[in-house]
Parts: C-alpha cells; structure tokens; sequence
C-alpha cells in the first residue's frame, strides 16, 4: 500500500478518461489543456497525493459557476433581511436572559437596539427586505435567504476565515480553493479563481483568505484588479512592446526546446514551456476579459457604472459576470476593504454605515441578478452574499452594533436555488438562530452539492488523514435546491 | 495499489480498509517503522567495478534484480552544477568551472565537494530545509499577523548549527528542551524557538480551546519533525489509520502542558504576548549585575526588577534601557516553564477541552516502547518532561529519528525520499524503497555521531549522485530507473535558490550573513490585499533586499511572488515536500517583474565589464555565468540572432512613438538575459 506519490503519469488525466460520462466534454477538453495553466500540472497533485485526484462530479451539476458577494466586516442582518418586530417594541430595554451566552455577556452589556430601517414586502413571495436595499428588493423572488446562520467566532479575522476555508485556523484551503481542485476551470485562459477586492483594501487576514492551505499553489485564488494590469505583472515592463516579448518568447522556446530533447519523457519540462506560451496568450485574453468598454451603455448604466457611489463595486460585479461568461468557476467580490467604516463593520451608527456600503452595492447586486437572468446565465450560476457574521441587537456606541456569529443572514440565488423563500430564523430579537441552524460548514456544504460534489467525498491528503472543506461535519440544506 | 489506477474512485475506501486489514491481521509492532534498526550487510553486486560507495552496491543490487541498466555518467559542468545548486544553492562561478575542469586528479571532485560544506552558505542553503519542516515563519498569522520579533536568532541558530556540524541528536534536544539542557546557554534557550513558531491569534474566539490548539502544533509539530508521525490525529479519537490510541496523543500531551506562553491578557477578548531574555545564570548575571544596567533600572525605580534575574521586562523598563544604551541580554521567542509542578493532564472527551476525562501521565506511544522509561525527574525551574522526550528521541533505541533524518537528506539529495512520504513513517506512509539501504544510512548516521557533513559526502561521491538523466529510448525503463535512482532525477530549483542564483548572476548578491530580516520592496499590487497596505513589512535599502532569500522576512500573510509563486511552503504546519505547481503566473513574473527586469539590467551591464562590447563573448559569458556551459554554436548563432533583432525592434517601437531609444544594445542585451534566467536548464537541476 503506497500513495503512489511517483507514479506522476496516471493522475488527473487518466482520471478524467475513466470517468467517462456525465461530464461534458468540453469541461474535459479544457481540464486536459489546463494541465500546466492556471490549474496543475500532473505532477501537482502526484507531489499531494494520488488519492487527492477529483473524481466528480458525484452528481448532476445545477451550478457549473459561483460568484459569492462578501461583505467584509459584519453585515446587519437587523437592519437588512431579518425584520424583528419584538426587539423594535423592546428597543432600550436591556436584553432578557443575558447569561444564556458568557461571551455575549462579556461582550454585549448594552441594551437592545431597534432596527433602524424599515421593511416592506416585496414580490410575489412577499418577503421582506429592508429600505436600503430598494433595487435588491425587486430581485426578491429569486432569492433564497437562509435566517439561521451560525459561526463560531467573534473576531474578523478567524471570521472570515471560517467563511472562507470553514476552519478558524489558518492553514486551510478557501472554498474557491476547493472549488478549482474539484472541478478545474472552463478556459484555459483564465484563472479557476478569482477574486476582486474592495479598491479601498483587502479584508482582514489578507491572501488566506482565497489561498490554497495545504494545497499546491495552483488552486489559490488569482488577484484580479479592474483598473490597470488585471493580473500581477501581466503586461510587458514599459519600453518593451508585443513584438519585443515575442522575440524573447521564440528565443526561450528554442533554447528550452533544445534542452529537453535529452529528457523529453520529463513532463514538467514541457509543463513549463507550456507555460510561457499559455502566459503570452493570456496577456490578450485578460484585458479582453477585463474591459468593460466592450459593453453597451445600458448595461454600464444598469450596473450603476454611471454613478460614483455605485461604480466602484458595480465594475466588480460586470467584471464577475464576463469572468463567468468565459469560464471561471469562482469569482469572489469583497465589498468594504481596510477597515472601520469602510467596511460593513458599524460599531460607531448602523444606519450610516449601512446606508453607506448598501448604496454602493444595492444597485449593482440587482443588476448582477437581472443581466445574469437576461442571459440566461442564472440559471448555472450561483451568486452567494455573505458576510463574516452578523450584527448583535444590542446597540454599542448608542447608534451601532457590534459583532454576532450566533445568527444572521447569507442569500443564495441562480445555480439551481429555489428563490421566493426564506429558510430557518433567529430568536425574537435576532440574537441567536432558533430554527432550522446553518452552520457555515452546512453553507459548503450546500454550495458544492449545487456544483455537483458531495462535501464528504471531496477529500485531500494531508498530514496523514484525508480533509474536507466541512471538516467531520455539515448537511445540505434540502430546502434551498429546487 | 499502484497497478490498479482504474480505481481511483474507490482509493479512499480501500486505504481505508487495507489499514484496518492491517492493524486487525498483523500484530501492531509488525509495522516496518516501528522496529529497530539494524545493522544490514552491505548485498553484493554483479557490477562490481560500479559501486563507490555502499550505497551504490544497495542501489545497484535493486537494479540488477529488476534487469535494469545503469545511466552513463554525467558530463564534469553538469555535475559540477548539480553538486553547487544542491550543497550551497548557488552556481559555480566560471572560475570555480575552470578550475575543476583543469583539475585532473581523481579527488577533484571530492574536494570541490569538502569546500562546499565548509562554506557559510552550504548552511544557509540546508538550514532552509528544516526551517520547512518547522513551519518557520516571523509573524502571527490571523487579524492582526503581529511580527514574532526574534524569530530570526532561531533561523540563525539553525544555520550556525548546520555550518557547525551540530550533531543532529544535539541539534533536536535542544530545540526540544534547549532550556532544560544541562549547560543550557542563549543558543540551546534560542533553540526552543522551534516550539513557539506556531500559529497565534491575539484574539482568539474561545482562550481554552486555543491554548490546546497551541500545544497541538507543538505535539504535532515535535512529532512530525523528529518521528515522521502523524499523532495530531489522535487528539478527537484514536487514530483512525495507525496503532496510536487517544491516550497516547495526551501521555504526549503532558509533555508539553507544563509549557506556558509569555502573554498578558489585556481584555476579555485580547491578549499581548512578549520575549522572554535568554541565557545561562552566569551569561545573564553579566549583563544584570552592569553598573549601566543598574543604574537605568534605579533610574526608573524599578528595582523589583533586579531581584534575582528577570526573563522579561515590560515595554517602560526596556524602553529605559535603550535610552541608557545598557546592553541587554538577548530576547528570544520562546515558551518557558518556572516549576518542577506540572499541571495535572487529563484527557479530553472528542479532544474537548471542556470535556475533561481521566487524568493521564507523561508517556510515550505505547505502539513504539517495550515498556514506558522511568518517568521525567523534575528540575530546578521545570518539570523536565521535555528534555525526558528528547532524550528519548534522540536515544538509539528510537527506531525512527535517525531514519526520518536521513530519509529527509536523502530526499534532498536524490529529489525523492526511500521512503516517499517523509512525514509520515506510519501505516499510511509510503513503504521505503530500499528499506535495507534506510536501516544501513541509519545505523551508520548514529555510529558516525548523527554527523550531517560526512553523510552528504556519503551520498554526493556516490556514483549514483553523479549519474546523467538523458532519456532512455524506452521509457517507462526509464522511469523504473529514476524511480530506483539508476538514473538522475532532473528537478525545479526550490524557490529561494532561482532567486539566490538569480541574484549571484546578476552580480548584486549581498553575503551578510544573520541578524533581523530583510523587506524587499513589493509590488503594489501584493499589497494591496492587505487591509493595512505595507502593514508590518518594512522597507529595505536595495543592498540589502539582495541578501539572499533566507533572510528575507517569512511573513505569514504576505509573501514576496517570485518566492510564493515557486511554492514555499504554507507554514501552518511543518512541510515535508514542496509542492510543484507550474503557471502561467509566474511565467509572467519572472518575465516582467521588476525583480527580474532590474537583476537582468545589472546582469547586462556586468557582462559588458567583463566580457566587453564583443556581443559573441558577452553571450559565452553569460552562459558559463547562468548555466555553468559554453554555448553550443547554435545556440550562440541563436543569441546573435535575437540580439541584433531586439535592438533594431527596440529602435523601431522607439521611434514609432517618437522617443529615444536609449542605450537600445544595452537594452536588448538585458532582454537577451531575462530569457536565459527563464530557462528550463535554469530552473532545473539537471
């Protein structure tokens, strides 16, 4: 009983072969071209461990694609799809049995604090959404919320590393992560997995958040800006044109192909020269991704691109839906970067903040539904909203709120979700979820059965035991697929 | 496993099974790694002019039995390449080349192999290589990725330990319990650095399950490192796969408890942690009873802090201190231990630290001692829990430290462990190769002292180090041939020695040698991702950002690319293996990043001062400084070629947007240098 760690010849390809059907055969095409791109080379994942090689999907697939819109910082569930009538009657009194919850004792002495929004219902399933979300709230009918999250920690940092990689610690690989290992991208081109921050800065924690863990560094998430070079040092330094680096090109290739005539059976030597021509083809091939003035006027307008407040995030947002139409499997949005108030973070005044970073993002986000739909793309693609975790009903600093991991809200819509609902919900005063919890872990592993992948099956070697994205726990939320 | 690839969809399953049939049909101590070693006679060959070394004759012997042709030997500059990258992670200069290949005498190349190791950087090439296994890194990680501020004595201390010729089992105890040594001065005190290199969140979401996490690390790190084990797994239940019980991992456990962490709570929430002052009574005497010392701690009217001799001071004290220019003693980044108490250990329901159950004693894997040793004797200061474990890891009876050890340098050496899988000698782990040729490494590393200079000499004068890795006509030979090292295995340079030698060609390498850190600049991009940007990475004056990439600050949250695109480690846990991945990412950034752009100017105008204006001479040059060969004449016809090309291009581009060319020869000549620091033969190790 070996690993077969040497055995570098019979790994994913030949997976992919056996497979056989039940995977389109473009995806297979392009899993094979990937070898040596974005994805991996064959060595990869032998240098991992052979049992790492995917073998899905384990089931149909309803979302080929995810784009998931993280608020960074802690979004008010209270003040956006968690309407609480009891803690608005109750507002200023101070919060019933405190002493269910140390940590919240310690934390959150204040009293309760009522929602400083107001809802309304919306669409034919009549849910309600709160004022600060007027253009999100005509998309309601397709939205899946899910009441009853659950995290586990307090702090931003390990925050949103369990939403991110499902784990507190660091270490581990991000979902995007998980994603590109089980399923390869659609083009060669372009990176499995993207992801776009907040012009402002990245969250807290940094690069773990979307690396690879454990992983080879193939699967981590590619850093995508929208304005200057997409992609790190993409295009050639100032001074040397298209046909400077060509010449350099033909020059390499040519020295590398006489090099490996004495090893020609070694496959990372061909791997690599792959490589470069792969990395030459891109410098074309992400600009075109990344440039929205291919774009009609009314698509630009429709995401508020016409608007400084809702352009910055709404470029994100197009920019997410082209990545998507040409084949990346994950695109992560981060809403609010750096920190404080420019993030979803409202400690000082709830409603400020929120009226601030909703209006960046409420217009946007419906566009991003509504031209998703007009394409036909809702349909495989699944558009997930986060946050760390939500806010506590108890107010701090008079007008704001401070962290809750115990209960708050993430919606899900397209990729084979059943819109018009709401799932699970929070106590009377949305502190804690009551009814029908989902752990973040339940969240994984809910997003990758729409992708076709059964959470316990998809598994990496690592440090002698086989790891999973949810760990030793998570259910799929029945009530969401459609 | 290995012919029945078909089933790769059911390989979970069947691992699962194969080791369960294991564990239940075969008495547990049957595992292979868990017996002692044992001297083994050296097997005879057919070949018997073939064999330099003994560890040929194993090798050869495994060959011939699989009807298996040896590969010729390699040409004199490939191995003499081969043997700089992977001894000092540098190429020879063209006058170390000449000097080797002018040299006759049948030790030439023993020779040029004794000056390796005896140069400083043979240790800061092979000091990297265990700072892999022991997750080094300078910062936290988490929210805040706080800076461990002596995490660098430790890099230091290992590299010292290297070029000294620390003996390894030495080398272990006092990175283990340099502090309950006796003897114990700063450096083994330094050493304990190894425990504290973890993972720390200042703000952790529950303080009791963290502090346990903590001591994971170190158990599991202790473990991996030194016994190839994988006990962390047993935390939560017995272990699934090999014979460790729950209890074992908590008689382990108890080892480490007593350790405590220098921190301060500050909050309900937040904590501090600081450095503890290291070294022997009398070392720290000196530096408390100093008149200067005296005097700023009177000055402050500090004096509790001069009764008996303080491990650490707060920020006013040692604030004060700076001001008077005291001397002070070195800081280090440890844990510590002030009582022959320890605390009691229970073990912990699913690895709950609230679910405490049976209280359990410090004790050994029962799967790997006949009996328990007469339990720790406690010390003056400490429990002595830990130097009682590195005793025992380090005694000869342990059947697997020196095997890992040996296995791991092998790996080095040869690009693939006897035993493939050098973190993992369990049930699990791959099955040595050449399990007679192990025992024999092992029993001779213990004998000849846990030396690790004699042992690269072993292997690198081997015939089998110096063998060629051209194909076979036939290939999946060939590949049997690789795979029982009959033939050498071409490999990636790891990412800090494509850096070092990018910096050695270019003629820019810095060799100051330890002391903090280094920042090279980043690109704004990287920073970007920070939600700080340039947040805890500091700015270095270009001098020294050239030094070479083990003094470059190891932050866990931001990483230079040209070293996290060539996969360096994660350092949440200890690595036993780079990964390889190969992208289109860093094509892009070794061909357009400001690193490569500048090193490859530097390169241009360094060949022009050496080789002059002939541009034939200032490619002969470049190759022998790149890739330690003359160019073939196609090859040198080829660079003409490009050269003159690229300059008219550049002058064309120039002109067609009405700018000067500069120095458009000079130019193309740098562009012609980015191409040969992007090569294959470059990045390899052929």
């Amino acid at each position: 009983m070996t690993r077969a760690v040497d055995s570098m010849a019979q790994t994913r390809r030949d997976f992919l072969w056996q497979a056989g059907g039940g995977f389109g055969a473009v995806a297979l095409t392009a899993l094979l071209a990937e070898d040596g791109f974005f994805g991996h080379s064959a060595r990869a994942v032998a240098a991992g461990d052979a049992s790492s090689a995917p073998r899905l999907p384990h089931h149909p697939a309803t979302a080929k694609a995810v784009i998931c819109l993280f608020m960074y910082g802690g979004v008010s569930h209270l003040e956006t799809f968690d309407p609480k009538p009891e803690l608005n009657r109750r507002s200023g009194q101070p919060m019933p049995n405190l002493d269910r919850d140390p940590l919240f004792k310690v934390r959150h002495p204040g009293t309760l604090l009522g929602s400083v929004s107001k809802f309304r219902k919306h669409g034919q399933s009549g849910i309600e959404v709160s004022e600060l979300f007027p253009h999100l709230a005509r998309c309601v009918d397709d939205l899946c919320i899910l009441r009853s999250m659950r995290a586990d920690s307090f702090a931003h940092g390990s925050g949103l590393l369990q939403m991110n990689t499902g784990y507190l610690r660091l270490g581990y690989p991000s979902l995007g992560s998980w994603i590109s290992y089980g399923l390869g991208t659609l083009n060669q081109n372009l990176p499995a997995f993207v992801v776009l921050l907040d012009p402002r800065g990245g969250p807290i924690s940094g690069p773990p958040n979307w690396n690879q863990g454990f992983m080879p560094a193939a699967y981590q998430g590619t850093q995508f800006r929208v304005q200057g070079d997409p992609i790190l040092n993409l295009s050639p330094p100032e001074g040397v044109s298209a046909k400077q680096q060509r010449n350099q090109l033909d020059l390499l290739a040519e020295l590398n192909r006489r090099h490996q005539q004495a090893t020609p059976d070694n496959s990372e030597l061909a791997a690599r020269i792959a490589s470069y021509e792969l990395a030459f083809r891109m410098q074309s091939h992400a600009p075109e991704a990344v440039d929205l003035s291919q774009e009609t006027k009314a698509t630009r307008r429709l995401y508020g691109l016409d608007n400084p407040q809702t352009a910055p995030f709404g470029r994100r947002c197009l920019l997410a839906r082209r990545l998507v139409e040409r084949g990346v499997r994950f695109v992560q949005i981060y809403s609010g970067g750096g920190h404080a108030e420019q993030t979803w973070d409202a400690h000082k005044d709830v409603l400020t903040n929120h009226t601030l970073h909703c209006g960046e993002t409420d217009q946007p986000i419906a566009a991003l539904l509504t031209d998703l739909k007009q394409r036909g793309l809702l349909d495989s693609t699944l558009v997930v909203w986060t946050s760390e975790f939500g806010r506590t009903p108890t107010g701090q600093n008079g007008k704001g709120r401070d962290h809750s991991p115990r209960g708050f809200c993430t919606w899900l819509a397209g990729g084979g979700v059943k819109g018009g609902q709401t799932i699970g919900a929070t106590d009377e005063f949305g502190y804690a979820a009551v009814e029908n919890k989902v752990h973040i872990h339940d969240l994984h592993a809910t997003i990758l059965y729409l992708l076709g992948i059964d959470h316990e099956r998809l598994t990496y070697f690592h440090g002698g035991r086989e790891h999973r994205l949810t760990d030793v726990s998570g259910r799929v939320v029945e009530e969401v697929l459609g | 496993m290995t012919g029945s690839r078909v089933s790769l969809g059911l390989f979970f399953l069947l691992a699962v099974s194969v080791s369960a049939l294991a564990a239940e049909t075969l008495p547990r101590s049957a595992h292979w790694a868990f017996q002692p070693v044992r001297p083994v006679p050296i097997p005879p060959v057919r070949q018997r002019d073939w064999p330099r070394s003994p560890i040929d004759a194993f090798l050869l012997a495994r060959l011939e039995k699989a009807g298996l042709q040896l590969a010729p030997d390699v040409d004199k500059r490939t191995l003499l390449r081969r043997v700089y990258l992977d001894l000092i992670g540098l190429p020879p200069t063209p006058e170390e080349q000449q000097a080797f290949l002018e040299d006759p005498s049948p030790d030439a190349f023993a020779r040029v192999v004794d000056r390796l190791l005896a140069r400083p950087e043979y240790g800061e090439r092979w000091a990297r290589h265990w700072l892999d296994v022991a997750r080094y890194a300078e910062s936290n990680g988490y929210e805040r990725d706080g800076a461990k501020p002596n995490a660098w004595r430790y890099r230091d201390y290992v590299i010292d330990s290297f070029n000294r010729d620390k003996p390894f089992d030495q080398f272990a105890r006092e990175q283990i319990a340099g502090d309950e040594l006796p003897g114990s001065n700063a450096e083994t005190q330094i050493a304990t650095t190894f425990l504290r290199l973890g993972t720390w969140d200042d703000e952790p979401a529950d303080f009791l399950v963290d502090r346990y996490d903590q001591l994971d690390d170190v158990l599991g790190t202790t473990a991996t490192a030194f016994l190839a084990l994988t006990l962390r797994c047993a935390r939560c239940h017995d272990h699934k796969f090999e014979p460790f019980s729950q209890a074992d991992y908590y008689r382990m456990l108890a080892v480490f408890e007593p350790l405590k962490r220098p921190e301060v709570v500050v909050s309900a929430t937040h904590r501090r942690e600081h450095e503890r002052f290291v070294g022997s009574e009398e070392e720290l005497q000196g530096y408390w009873g100093s008149v200067g010392m005296q005097t700023a701690l009177l000055t402050g009217a500090l004096l509790p802090a001069l009764s008996g001799q303080p491990r650490f001071l707060a920020a006013p004290q040692l604030n004060l201190m700076a001001k008077f220019q005291t001397p002070q003693p070195p800081q280090a980044h440890i844990w510590y231990e002030d009582s022959p108490q320890a605390p009691v250990t229970h073990l912990f329901r699913r690895g709950d630290p609230k679910r405490a159950t049976v209280a359990v004693s410090p004790g050994l894997p029962a799967v790997l001692v006949r009996r328990q040793p007469a339990p720790p004797t406690p010390l003056a200061h400490s429990t002595g829990r830990r130097l009682w474990l590195a005793n025992w890891i380090t005694s000869p009876d342990n059947p697997l430290t020196a095997r890992v050890l040996v296995n791991r340098v092998w790996m080095h050496h040869f690009g693939k462990g006897l035993v493939a899988t050098p973190n993992d000698f369990g049930v699990m782990g791959a099955r040595p190769s050449h399990p007679e040729l192990l025992d024999w490494l092992a029993d001779w590393f213990m004998a000849q002292g846990w030396r690790l200079k004699p042992l690269h000499r072993l292997l690198v004068l081997s015939h089998a180090y110096q063998t060629s890795s051209a194909s076979d006509a036939d290939v999946s030979r060939g590949e049997q041939k690789g795979a029982l090292f009959g033939r050498w295995r071409q490999r990636r340079l790891e990412a800090e020695a494509v850096r070092d030698s990018i910096l050695a060609v270019s003629g820019q390498l810095n060799p100051q040698r330890g002391g903090p850190s280094v920042f090279p600049p980043l690109p704004r991009a990287v920073l970007e991702g920070q939600s700080r940007p340039g947040d805890g990475w500091g700015q270095s004056s270009p001098r020294q950002a050239a030094r070479r990439s083990i003094y470059v600050f190891c932050k866990r949250s931001l990483a230079v690319p040209e070293l996290e695109l060539l996969d360096t480690p994660d350092t949440t846990c200890s690595c036993e293996q780079r990964p390889l991945s190969t992208t289109a990412p860093q094509a892009l950034t070794f061909l357009n990043g400001a690193f490569v752009q500048e090193q490859a100017a530097h390169w241009a105008a360094r060949l022009r001062r050496e080789a002059g204006e002939d541009p034939a001479a200032q490619v002969r040059r470049a190759f022998l400084l790149a890739l330690c060969r003359p160019p073939q004449p196609e090859e040198l016809r080829l660079a003409l070629d490009f050269l003159s090309r690229q300059e008219r291009q550049i002058e064309a581009d120039a002109r067609s947007c009405g700018q000067s060319a500069g120095d458009a020869r000079q130019r193309a000549l740098a562009a012609f240098c980015v191409v040969l620091l992007n090569t294959n033969e470059f990045f390899y190790i052929g």
